[in-house]
This record gives C-alpha cells, structure tokens and sequence, in this order.
C-alpha cells in the first residue's frame, strides 16, 4: 500500500486534523477549529444531527473539499497541499462505503469489486485471487456471479465492503454503511467492519444510529454545529 | 498507464458501446446525418467544379501567326469566309509583299511560336493548328450549302486565306486577361481570339462554389463536432454514477476519460464508415435517375471520393471522441469532485 512520507511525531497516527476550519462560498461554515487524531488499527463512530459537519468531515478526509485553514494529514499525506494529480495516490491508501452501496449496476459482483482493481493496475492474476479472497471474507463467495440487483440490500452493502477492503488499504471510511439496510443486517456490517479492524484497518463510520454505537462500545466522534463536542473513548457518550 | 489498466480500459470502451446502446444509436444516427449532409456537399461542390471545369476546357484562345497571309487579308479573311463579298477590296496583292515583311514562313516558325506561348505562365496547352486544318474547321461549322460553296479555297490556285495558328488553353480563367496579353506579346502572333467576358463568369462562378462549399463543410462539421460531444457529454452524465465511484476508488481523470475515448472513436468510425456506405448508395441512385432523366454528361465516380470522405469523416469522429471525452468530461471531473454527494 502506498503511502506518504509520515514525520516521525505523527507514525501512529493515521488521520489528523490541526485547527482545521471549512467554510463554503455560500457562507456556511461546516467545521471550525476542528482538533483530532485517529491512531492506526482505532474503529471510530462519527455521529452528530443532520448538517452537524459529518459529511464536511468525511470530505476532508477524502481530499473532496480542502480547509479554508488548518492543516489535515491523512496516510501521511498533507492534504491542504495536495495536488489534484495526487489525489487518487491518497484514495488508494482507504476504502470507501457509502449509505447507497453505489455499485455498477451492468456489472456483476466479481467485477464490480475487480474494478477497484484495475484502477490500481493490477494483474489479472492478483485480480482473481484478492477478489474471491475478500468475497469469500464478506460471505459472498458464492455470490460473485449476481448482478446487484439479484442481491438484498445487505448483501450489496457487503459487495461495497469488499470493493473497500479489495486493495487492502489502512482506512476504511465508511458513510453511513448500514443507514440502506434492515437492523439485524446493520449488526452484520458492523461485526464484519469490527472484524477488518481486528486485522488491523483503521476503521471511520459515520452513523446515526445510537443504538449500534452503544452496543458496540468504541471511540466516538460527536460532531455538533461544526464542532468536535465530545471525544469518548467507549462509545459512554451516547 | 501500465498495458494490463490500458487493455481493461479499451475493452471497458468497447463494452460501453454495447451496454448504452441507445445512447449509441442516437450518437451513430446523429453523427450519420451530419456526415452524409457533408459529404453530400462535397460531392455536389466538386461535381459543379468539374462540369465548370469542362466548360473552362472549351474556352479556348485562338491564336493566329504573323505570316504571309495574316499581311495578305489581315482580319479580313474570316469576314470573307462569313459571306462578305466587299471584304476582298481590302486584300492586298501577294506579289507586293516581302519575306521580311511577315515573321513566321513556315511550319517550323510557326511551331516554334506555339513552343514559347507554351512557356508561358498559366499555359495548360497550346495545339499547332496549320491553316489547311483551320479551314477543315470552318467549312465544317457551316451548313453544307456554304460548305459546298467554299470548298474551292482548298484549292491550291485560289488560296487558303487563313493563317497558321494555336489552339491555347489556361490552367487558371481568374488570370485570363493578364496571360492574354502575354500571348499577344510573342513575337509571331499576329492577333488573337477569345471569350474573355466567359472565362471570368465561369472563373467567378468556380470561386463561388468553392467558398460556398467551404463554408457549408466547415459549419456542417463544426455541428457535427457539437453535437457528438454533446451526445458524449450526456452519456457522461448518465454514467456519473460509475464516475463518482472511480473517483472515490483512486481513478485518475485519464483512467476515467480512456474508456470514453474508446467509445467516443468507435462510435465515429461506425459512423463513418457507414455514411460513406450510405452515400455510395444515394450517389449511385441519384445519378441512375438523373442520367435517364436529363442526361446528364460525365460525373465524378463514386471511387473517386470513398478515400477521401472516409477520412474525412473518420477524423470527425475521432476528434468528437476526443472533444467529448478529453474537453468535456474534463470539466466535469474538475468541477463535479463529488465523490459522495454525486448522485
């Protein structure tokens, strides 16, 4: 997995954001004066209301947006400095899930997590290997064949996942991961993530469901009105 | 880009041709339109330069030498051969007149005129008419009473009243006047005949059709490359689902444009190659039915364009691919960057 150079303070973590603040052209201000860092291997909910900055945060992090001012260091990479040509060397190194599984609907299973694949240049040869690896790792090994919409939304979700997890990167940013899918599947997705974090992926799921967070007992994030308003370490703030 | 990201991304082309095939249908059948009004333009504009081109071909210059009997009867001679008894008053007696008095004495002279008219800038051809040929000419342009009546000038004894001459022809009609007085300067050219007012009409006509011509291509084409990257552009915008995930995924903008390019040039070539097949047809029926209808001389055959439309209209489907997929998308993917909030 390719990485930036990392300074030797900053070798734990693998997001961090110094004073950050994001403002938009039309006048909202998303986040402001945000402090935080994520260590290698942590699972982290992010939680707050609608409009709160949760998806302004995620953003940043992607390199979607750029802070109006501070400074964000994500895989060891400088992100208020980053080129636009370099931007897809940042998106190698994390997997990305989102609420609506976003998957290729006129390809099948198999290719659509090959895809993430190509992308990186990889062979062929590797190609069938870490695909049935990582399908086999969310249950649908024997699913590669289907097309998205033979599958139920759970299952879709675990196809996004694989995709995700498919490059091995060392963040797993995941958007609302189970906010499309019935409850006792939204706990599914959440052991396979606690899982892939048990192996060693940072793991960064936005969610809005409370009792998830709860049962799940990991670090925090509460975003409220563009400020980090709570920081708990046991998921005690819900 | 490495050969395995670049085999993947063609076939990805090729398969999107296939998969949005009704956004296909519409780019093959627009661009189709457009092509064939093109071509269809092409081949009219060079039929009408050709058919002007023959006219221009019979606009000839006649060219009469200075010898004896250019002093003899001067101008005269062909006001004698259309009838005019008095003309003859006017001619003068052979005995009075001397070998110095003329230039050209002979057929060599006489050729070696014809030799540098052909120098000349803007000479396409110059043919040695003797005066025995010229007369064959004129009695055969007459009724056959008249012709009947002169044939005794080809009698040795009474004399052939005509002088040697050249048939010229000029490769450009817009310079007509200029290469005229040229002619008339050569020493051994006694006067000269033409159709000036005719050459510059056909000449200026000529021009017409060609800057009409090229306005109408250049527009046709300039459409033909909007509205393909149009076409391109909405294809994208169907597509920016699989565009936001190759973002989010790391894609870079050539990975994502590749397989666009691919489509866009495929979908030029189908086009191409089959408005080129399409006006075969059209060219081919137009021409059985106006051939028994009007009868219509020689055209231009169809083998004559097939190389040259064929690239032509490749390249326009080339370049709208490019445009389509290198211009557009390119300013999508700069100001969409929208990898969770695409859709």
């Amino acid at each position: 997995m390719q990485t930036g150079n990392f300074s030797t303070e900053k070798k734990s973590s693998v997001i961090e954001f110094i004073g950050v603040s994001k403002t938009y052209e039309n006048g909202t201000h998303a986040l402001e004066d945000v402090n935080i860092k994520i260590n290698k291997g942590e699972f982290v909910f992010v939680v707050g209301t609608s409009g709160a900055g949760k998806s302004t945060f995620m953003k940043l992090i992607m390199r979607e947006e750029k802070p109006n001012t501070g400074k964000i260091f994500v895989n060891g990479f400088e992100l208020s400095s980053l080129s636009r040509k370099k931007v897809p060397l940042l998106r190698r190194t994390m997997g990305i899930v989102f609420q609506d599984f976003r998957l290729i609907p006129n390809l099948n299973v198999f290719d659509n997590v090959a895809f993430a694949m190509h992308i990186v240049g990889a062979s062929n040869r590797d190609i069938r290997k870490n695909v049935s690896r990582v399908l086999n790792l969310v249950g649908l090994g024997e699913k590669a064949r289907c097309m998205p919409m033979e599958l139920s939304g759970g299952e879709q979700q675990r196809v996004g996942l694989a995709r995700a997890l498919v490059n091995r990167p060392s963040i797993i940013i995941a958007d609302e991961p189970t906010g499309n899918v019935d409850p006792n599947m939204s706990y599914e997705i959440v052991e396979l993530l606690t899982e892939i974090n048990n192996r060693g992926t940072t793991v960064l799921m936005v969610t809005h469901e409370h009792q998830l967070v709860r049962d799940f007992n990991k670090r925090v994030i509460m975003i409220e009105k563009g400020h980090i308003i709570a920081d708990n370490q046991d998921g005690g703030i819900i | 880009m490495k050969l395995q990201s670049l085999r993947y991304l063609t076939a990805s082309g090729l398969k999107n041709v296939w998969v949005n095939k009704f956004m296909t249908l519409a780019s093959v059948g627009t661009l189709i339109a457009c092509m064939s009004i093109i071509g269809m333009s092409i081949i009219l504009s060079d039929n009408v330069d050709k058919a002007l081109g023959s006219i221009e071909k019979e606009n000839v210059v006649m060219v009469y030498f200075n010898d004896l009997n250019s002093v003899l009867y001067g101008s005269q001679a062909e006001n004698f051969l259309a009838g005019d008894e008095d003309a003859t008053s006017t001619f003068v007696d052979a005995s009075k007149v001397s070998d110095d008095q003329y230039l050209v004495h002979n057929e060599a002279e006489a050729r070696a005129v014809c030799e540098e008219i052909s120098k000349l800038d803007n000479i396409e051809s110059v043919e040695y008419i003797s005066k025995e040929q010229g007369l064959d000419g004129v009695l055969a342009s007459m009724n056959p009473a008249q012709a009947e009546y002169f044939t005794f000038l080809k009698d040795e004894a009474n004399g052939n009243p005509l002088s040697d001459g050249a048939r010229v022809t000029m490769s450009d009609l817009s310079l007509f006047g200029e290469t005229l007085q040229k002619i008339e300067s050569v020493q051994g050219v006694s006067s000269t005949q033409s159709h000036g007012d005719l050459a510059e009409k056909i000449s200026a006509i000529k021009h017409g059709v060609t800057v009409a011509g090229t306005w109408i291509v250049s527009i046709l084409i300039i459409i033909a490359l909007v509205i393909v990257s149009n076409t391109i552009r909405v294809t994208m915008y169907n597509r920016k689902l699989e565009i936001s995930i190759m973002k989010a995924v790391g894609a870079t903008d050539s990975f994502i444009r590749l397989p666009f390019l691919v489509e866009g040039i495929t979908i030029g070539v189908t086009s191409a190659v089959i408005s080129t097949g399409l006006l075969y047809f059209i060219y081919k029926a137009v021409l059985e039915t106006l051939k028994s209808a009007l009868s219509i001389g020689q055209v231009i055959p169809f083998a004559d364009f097939v190389l040259r439309l064929l690239i032509l209209f490749i390249a326009i489907g080339v370049l709208s691919g490019i445009i389509g997929s290198v211009i557009m998308i390119g300013r999508y993917l700069k100001r969409e960057g929208s990898e969770f909030s695409a859709l």
